[in-house]
């Protein structure tokens, strides 16, 4: 499969690849993975006064999950909450020009960044 | 008694695309299969339907004798395989893991799982991680899992085996890179 030049851009130079400190109250952790494929992501956040300040991943997938998963820690970052959780996968599949079989990959980007805003606001209530 | 020459209509019967793999070979749709039966039934009626019989018949007959073959191939090579065996009985109780669509896909496994999934591989990024030990632990790990999946088909349980057939092929995947990690 012909990957397009953004994703092969992701891929081989990857932003923000890491880990924020899980325990960090101001750190939201989301982890997410694709049952039929086997791929798992690590996206997290840090936030202050609902800003985004920092953003970082980890995926264990194909070049299509790596560089959704990329692309949405470079989106996030000096976002509010409110906005970061209004990312929809077709977004990020329009944005690396996705090819229909690897949707999937940009859903699990999409769920990824949700499930680190729901970990922090869960956290945040204490 | 059959001609010595039989009509090539005649002999094949027509082509079902909507028979399951198991009454493809005639068997019945279960875990459990014998080996020996499924390979006799698979050649058995490869034979009977095999395109070369059918050289000179029509195109119709031609192309359902193609369909009937590649038909039987695909059976006999998921039945015959103890992992795709267990995932198509997981399909045929409707739940197809090849799917990512949350009614009717692959399950999604516990919160828990995932994470290990995660702090498992940072462990191999961090160092220190005895890879051919690891690859041995996950090799259990992927058998235990397809032994969860058949308790769970053996007694009805679709749901229990569909989980463990997703765990499997989260660990499937994290030993083909534990693989890439050794060399």
């Amino acid at each position: 499969m012909a990957y397009s030049d953004k994703v092969i851009d992701h891929y081989e130079n990857p932003r923000n690849v890491g880990s924020l400190d899980k325990s960090d109250e101001a750190v939201g952790t989301g982890i997410v993975g694709a049952p039929a494929c086997g791929d798992v992501m690590k996206l997290q956040i840090k936030v202050e006064d609902d800003v985004i300040t920092e953003a970082k991943f980890k995926t264990y997938g194909c070049g299509s999950a790596i560089a959704s998963s990329s692309l949405v820690t470079e989106w996030v970052k000096g976002m509010k909450i409110d906005e970061a959780e209004q990312i929809k996968n077709s977004q990020i599949a329009e944005e690396l020009s996705l090819p229909p079989v690897k949707i999937h990959c940009s859903v699990l980007a999409e769920d990824a960044i949700k499930a680190a805003i729901a970990d922090y606001r869960d956290k945040k209530k204490g | 008694m059959a001609a010595e020459n039989p009509s090539p209509s005649e002999a094949l019967p027509p082509f079902d695309p909507d028979l399951d793999h198991f009454a493809r070979l005639g068997l019945r749709p279960g875990y459990a299969v014998d080996r020996d039966a499924v390979e006799a039934a698979y050649l058995e009626r490869s034979k009977v339907v095999h395109p070369d019989r059918f050289a000179t018949a029509g195109s119709g007959t031609r192309r359902a004798a193609l369909e009937h073959s590649s038909a039987l191939n695909e059976a006999y090579r998921v039945v015959r395989d103890r992992v795709l065996r267990a995932e198509y009985l997981v399909k045929l109780g409707g739940t197809d893991l090849d799917s990512s669509d949350p009614e009717g896909g692959a399950p999604k496994p516990e919160q828990a799982f995932l994470i290990d999934m995660i702090e498992r591989r940072d462990a191999i990024d961090e160092g220190g991680v005895d890879l051919d030990d690891l690859r041995d632990s996950v090799e259990d790990e992927l058998e235990a899992a397809l032994a969860s999946a058949v308790a769970g088909l053996d007694a009805g349980d679709h749901a229990s085996a569909a989980a463990a057939l997703v765990r499997r092929r989260y660990l499937d995947r994290f030993l083909a890179e534990i693989d890439d990690a050794i060399g």
